[in-house]
C-alpha cells in the first residue's frame, strides 16, 4: 500500500472505519490497527519509535547478521513469565465510555445532568487524561512534537526554527501494520502462531494457535501488534483480508477521503531478502528496492508462473499504482526501514510546507532557484529522511524534486507564469520527463477508484475465508471462530 | 475408607479427568487457550511476582520430577549427606521462592481493579491451590526434614504403585497430616488442569529452539500442497546433500590418517640432530651400565671371594653397601664382637633394597612396605609384610700378608679370631656360598 501524505488531510475516517468494522469488541476497545498521527509528535502508542526503550524490529551484528533485537532463542523463555519490553495499557491510554443513562435517568434538579466517563476495563468512574490521537495537531506542543524522538537527529538551531510559530508545521502519518516481508513479529513468536500468506504477504496471527506470550507485541517495531487484554490472544490489522479476496478494498483505503491511498502487487525475491536487509542503514532503502521484480521482465514473469502466481495477479503486478510509486517514479519510501523488518507500506513524503518561498513575509513562487525551498523546508530534509530512509537525505531529496518538478511543469501548462526553459531545466535535474510528469500527476490527482486498487480477488476455489461472511464473528473476539469463541478460564 | 479414595481414587480420577478435558479442550476450545498474561494491565507487581514465581515452582518440579522418575538414582545421591543437603536447601530456596511470587501474585489480583476486571473464579480456585499447596510443600521441607530421602521409600514407591496399576496407600499411610494434604494437593490440581488456565503449562513453546524463524502459509489447499511438495524435494537434496558431504569429509579424514601412518611406516623414524643425541646419550649410557654389571658378574663367576673392604670401615649402626654372588644387594656390619656381619639386603617381600640405617631396636628398614628386620637375626618383625628372614652371608678376614684369620661357614660357624689384629689390618671379603663352591 502507498500513502500520498501530501493529500492526507488527518481526519480519522480511516482509523474509524476499522474501530467500527474490527476492534469495537471488548478487550480491543484500545486498539487502533489504523491510527493517524500528527507529526511531529510522540505517536500511539507513546514513542512507539523508541527500540531502546521496546526493543522491536532487528539489529545488524557483525557482517551482515540479522537479529532479532528483543531476544535471542533462549531468553524467549524467561521472557514469557514477565517481558520487560512489553507495552502496558498506560502507553496506549484507558478506553472508556460515557454513563448516558445517567442524562436520562437522573433526578430532577438545578443543574443539567452529566455523563462521566468510565472506564471500559474496570467499569468504574476515571480521569481522561490521554486518548489514540491526544497530540493531534499539536505541532508545536512541548510535550507531544518536542518530543518526537525523529528530532534527535536535529541540531539546537533546526529545531527552535521547528518551533518558532511562525514557521510551526505538521503532516497527518496514518499507520497500520505494515506487513513486512522480513516480519520480526513472525520471528519472535514462540508458540509460531504469526504467519505471512504465501498468495498476498498478508501478516496474520492465528487465534487458535497463539498462547499470548506476547513476544510480538515488543518485537513489532510499528506497534501494530495488540494485546487483547480480555481475550488473552494478540491482534493485529489483517488488511481485511475477507474483503480482499471478494475484491473490496479494505475499510481504511474505502472510506478515505483524500483518497491517499494505493494498493497493488509488488513481486519481491523472498530468497535475497535475510541479505538485503542487513546492509548498512543508508543503503536499506536502495536495497529493498533491489529485491522488488519488475513486472514487465519475462524473466520475472516466467518465474511468478513457476510459483504458482496466477495470472490475474500478474497482470495486477503489471498495472500495480505501488510498483510505480515506488520502483518506477521512486517517489514513496518505506517508514523506518532501520527497524530492518521491510516494511511493504510506502509513504510519499509530504510536499506542502515546501513549497514557495518566503520574501518580504509573501509567497514566491519564482523559477530563481526552484528547489530553494527545500534547503529552507519549514519541516528540515534529516526529519523526513529518519522518518522514511533511514537517515540517508539524499532519497527524501531526490523524491521531494521530483515532486516539485512536476507541480512546476503543471505551472507552465496552467498557470503559464514560469519560464518553460527554467522549467524544463528544473525537470532534468530532478530527473523526470514531460510524459513521467503527466502519468504522475494523473496517477496522484485524477485517479478513479479502481486505478487506486488494482487486487484481483482470490479463485472462488481458493478463497476458503471468502467464504465466510466477516459479519459472523462481530460483537464476539476473535475471527473465523466458529462456535463464539470464549475467553479461557 | 477415607484414605482409599484420596490416595487412589482421587488420582486415578485426575488423571483421567485431565486426559481427557485436555485433549476435549485442544479440540473443541482452542482459542481459549492461552496464558492469560495480565502484564498488560498491570506490569510492575507482576514482575516481581510471576518471575519468582515460575522459577521456584520449575525448580522444585524439576526436583519432584527427577525423585519420580529416576527413583534408584535419586536414592543412591541422597545416600552422600552434602547432596542430600544441597538438595533440601535448594528445594526449600525455591519453594520459598515460589511461595513469596504467588502471595504477591495474589496480592496483586486482588488490589488492582484492572487486573480484578480479567479475573475469573477459576482463576481464584488455582490460586487458592496453588497457594495452599505450595505451603504444605515448604512446610513438610520445615517440619519433616530430609523429605528428599525418606520419600524415597514412601512416596515415589506409592507413586510408581499408581503408575504400574497396582495402588498401594499403605506405603503413605502413616505420613503426617501435612504431607498427605500435599499428595491431596497434587491430585486436586491435576484434576482442575483442564478447566482453568494452567493448560498454559502444557502449551510450553519448545519448537521455537529449533523452528525456522519466518513461517509462511499459502491457503489455497493447490499451492500448499505444491510449496510443501517442492520445499520436501528441496530439504531431501539439501539433506542428501549434507549426509554426502558428511561422508566424503570423513572419509577422506580417515584415509588421510591411514595414509600418514603408511608413508610414515615405510619412510622409517626420522629425528632431529638434538633428538638423536639425547637417544644416542641414552643408549650409551644404558649399554655402561649393562657392561658394569656384566663385568661384576664375570669377577663374581671368576673368584671365590670378593673384597668389600677394610674391617675398618665397617661399622654396627650404618651398613656398607656391596654386590653378593647372586648379584643382589647386601649389606655389611661390625657385629658386637667385632667380627663383620653380612647380610642380604634384598628384602624376602618383594625384592627391593633394604635400608642401610640401623635402628634403636638393632633393626634396618625396606622402606617399600615398611618391614624392619633385625640385623642379628635376619627376622622380619611381627606383622611385617615379608615373613622370612633375611639369610647372612659367608664371609672371610683376610690379614695384610694374604693369611685368612678368619671366616663364616655355611652353618654359621665362625671359625679363627682376629685377636691382637689391628682392624685397619684386615680386609673383608665375602665368600662365595659353599655348597656353590663345592
Amino acid at each position: 500500500m502507498v500513502f500520498h501524505l501530501d493529500k492526507c488531510i488527518g481526519c480519522h475516517t480511516c482509523s474509524v472505519a476499522c474501530k467500527n468494522v474490527w476492534t469495537d469488541r471488548p478487550g480491543a476497545e484500545y486498539m487502533w490497527w489504523n491510527n493517524v498521527e500528527t507529526k511531529p509528535g510522540t505517536g500511539y502508542p507513546t514513542h512507539w519509535e523508541n527500540q531502546k526503550k521496546f526493543n522491536g524490529g532487528w539489529v545488524r551484528v557483525g557482517e551482515g547478521e540479522l537479529k532479532l533485537r528483543a531476544q535471542n532463542r533462549a531468553d524467549a523463555f524467561l521472557k514469557l513469565f514477565y517481558n520487560p519490553n512489553q507495552p502496558t495499557l498506560d502507553d496506549y491510554y484507558e478506553p472508556w465510555t460515557y454513563k448516558y443513562e445517567d442524562l436520562f435517568s437522573a433526578p430532577a434538579g438545578d443543574d443539567q445532568p452529566t455523563a462521566v466517563p468510565v472506564s471500559l476495563i474496570t467499569g468504574e468512574p476515571m480521569e481522561i487524561k490521554a486518548g489514540p490521537n491526544w497530540d493531534d495537531d499539536l505541532s508545536g506542543s512541548p510535550i507531544y512534537a518536542e518530543n518526537d524522538l525523529n528530532l534527535d537527529k536535529l541540531s539546537e538551531e533546526e529545531r527552535a526554527q521547528l518551533f518558532e510559530v511562525e514557521r510551526l508545521t505538521m503532516f497527518y502519518l496514518p499507520r497500520i501494520c505494515n506487513h513486512c516481508a522480513n516480519p520480526s513479529c513472525v520471528a519472535a513468536c514462540p508458540s509460531g502462531a504469526i504467519y505471512k500468506r504465501g498468495e498476498d504477504g498478508i501478516v496474520l496471527i492465528n487465534q487458535d494457535k497463539c498462547r499470548g506470550w506476547r513476544a510480538c507485541v515488543a518485537a513489532c517495531p510499528y506497534k501494530k501488534i495488540y494485546y487483547n487484554w480480555k481475550t488473552g490472544k494478540s491482534e493485529k490489522c489483517i488488511l481485511c483480508y475477507p474483503r480482499l479476496e471478494t475484491g473490496q478494498a479494505p475499510s481504511c483505503f474505502h472510506s478515505c477521503v483524500g483518497r491517499i491511498r494505493y494498493l497493488g502487487v509488488l513481486l519481491y525475491d523472498a530468497e535475497r531478502l535475510a541479505e538485503a536487509m542487513s546492509v548498512p542503514e543508508a543503503a536499506l532503502v536502495e536495497s529493498q528496492r533491489s529485491l522488488l521484480l519488475d513486472p514487465n521482465d519475462p524473466a520475472v514473469i516466467a518465474g511468478a508462473r513457476a510459483n504458482g502466481v496466477s495470472e490475474e495477479f500478474l497482470d495486477a503486478a503489471r498495472n500495480s499504482p505501488v510498483w510505480k510509486y515506488v520502483m518506477k517514479w521512486k517517489l514513496a519510501l518505506p517508514l523506518h526501514i532501520e527497524y530492518r523488518t521491510m516494511p511493504m507500506l510506502f509513504y510519499v513524503p509530504p510536499l506542502l510546507p515546501v513549497m514557495g518561498r518566503t520574501a518580504n513575509q509573501i509567497y514566491h513562487h519564482d523559477h530563481q532557484g526552484f528547489f530553494s525551498g527545500l534547503q529552507e523546508a519549514r519541516l528540515p530534509l534529516k526529519y523526513l529522511a529518519s522518518l522514511f530512509s533511514a537517515g540517508n537525505t539524499e532519497i527524501v531529496e531526490a523524491a521531494m524534486k521530483k515532486m516539485m518538478a512536476v507541480r512546476y511543469f503543471k505551472r507552465i501548462q496552467e498557470v503559464k507564469d514560469l519560464d518553460p526553459v527554467a522549467v524544463e531545466r528544473l525537470m532534468r535535474e530532478a530527473g523526470t520527463t514531460p510524459a513521467e510528469a503527466e502519468e504522475i500527476y494523473a496517477l496522484t490527482s485524477l485517479p478513479t477508484m479502481y486505478e487506486r486498487y488494482v487486487l484481483p480477488p482470490l479463485h472462488r476455489e481458493e478463497a476458503i475465508a471468502g467464504t465466510m461472511d466477516p459479519e459472523v464473528c462481530k460483537g464476539c473476539s476473535g475471527f473465523g471462530c466458529h462456535p463464539t469463541p470464549q475467553r479461557g478460564a | 475408607m477415607i484414605d482409599a479414595f484420596l490416595l487412589v481414587g482421587l488420582p486415578y480420577l485426575a488423571l483421567a479427568v485431565c486426559v481427557i478435558g485436555v485433549i476435549w479442550r485442544w479440540k473443541t476450545q482452542a482459542f481459549s487457550w492461552s496464558s492469560l498474561s495480565s502484564q498488560f494491565l498491570e506490569a510492575r507487581q507482576l514482575r516481581w511476582g510471576s518471575t519468582p514465581w515460575h522459577l521456584g515452582i520449575l525448580v522444585v518440579l524439576l526436583g519432584h520430577g527427577l525423585a519420580f522418575a529416576f527413583p534408584r538414582v535419586w536414592e543412591s545421591l541422597m545416600s552422600h549427606p552434602t547432596l542430600l543437603v544441597i538438595a533440601e536447601t535448594v528445594g526449600l530456596g525455591a519453594g520459598a521462592m515460589a511461595l513469596a511470587g504467588l502471595v504477591v501474585l495474589a496480592f496483586r489480583r486482588l488490589a488492582s481493579g484492572r487486573v480484578q476486571a480479567v479475573t475469573s473464579t477459576m482463576d481464584l480456585v488455582v490460586l487458592a491451590l496453588l497457594f495452599f499447596q505450595v505451603l504444605l510443600g515448604v512446610l513438610t521441607a520445615l517440619l519433616y526434614r530430609w523429605g528428599a530421602s525418606w520419600s524415597t521409600t514412601t512416596v515415589v514407591p506409592y507413586f510408581w504403585s499408581l503408575v504400574l496399576l497396582q495402588p498401594d496407600s499403605s506405603l503413605v499411610a502413616d505420613l503426617p497430616p501435612v504431607v498427605k494434604a500435599h499428595l491431596v494437593g497434587a491430585w486436586l490440581i491435576l484434576l482442575a488442569v483442564p478447566f482453568s488456565r494452567l493448560v498454559h503449562v502444557l502449551a510450553l513453546p519448545l519448537s521455537y529452539l529449533w523452528r525456522a524463524p519466518q513461517i509462511v502459509i499459502w491457503s489455497s489447499p493447490r499451492r500448499a500442497a505444491k510449496m510443501v511438495r517442492e520445499q520436501r524435494v528441496q530439504e531431501s537434496r539439501r539433506e542428501f546433500l549434507k549426509g554426502a558431504a558428511g561422508v566424503a569429509v570423513a572419509g577422506s579424514l580417515l584415509s588421510l590418517g591411514v595414509l600418514e601412518k603408511l608413508a610414515r611406516f615405510f619412510q622409517g623414524p626420522k629425528l632431529a640432530g638434538e633428538m638423536e643425541t639425547v637417544l644416542l646419550t641414552k643408549r650409551l649410557h644404558r649399554i655402561r651400565m649393562t657392561a658394569e654389571e656384566q663385568a661384576l658378574q664375570l669377577e663374581r663367576q671368576k673368584s671365590t671371594r670378593i673384597l668389600i673392604g677394610r674391617l675398618s670401615e665397617l661399622s654396627s649402626s650404618k651398613g656398607k653397601y656391596f654386590i653378593d654372588f647372586n648379584m643382589a644387594p647386601a649389606l655389611a656390619f661390625l657385629d658386637a664382637n667385632g667380627l663383620p656381619l653380612l647380610i642380604s639386603a634384598k628384602c624376602t617381600h618383594l625384592g627391593c633394597t633394604v635400608g642401610s640405617e640401623v635402628n634403636a631396636q638393632g633393626q634396618i628398614l625396606c622402606p617399600c612396605h615398611i618391614s624392619y628386620f633385625t640385623i642379628t637375626t635376619g627376622e622380619p618383625n611381627v606383622g611385617a609384610p615379608a615373613k622370612t628372614p633375611l639369610p647372612h652371608l659367608e664371609w672371610v678376614v683376610v690379614d695384610a700378608s694374604g693369611k685368612d684369620l678368619a671366616h663364616r661357614g655355611s652353618s654359621g660357624a665362625i671359625q679363627g679370631s682376629l685377636q691382637g689384629v689391628p682392624p685397619e689390618a684386615c680386609s673383608v671379603y665375602v665368600a662365595r656360598p659353599t655348597e656353590e663352591a663345592s
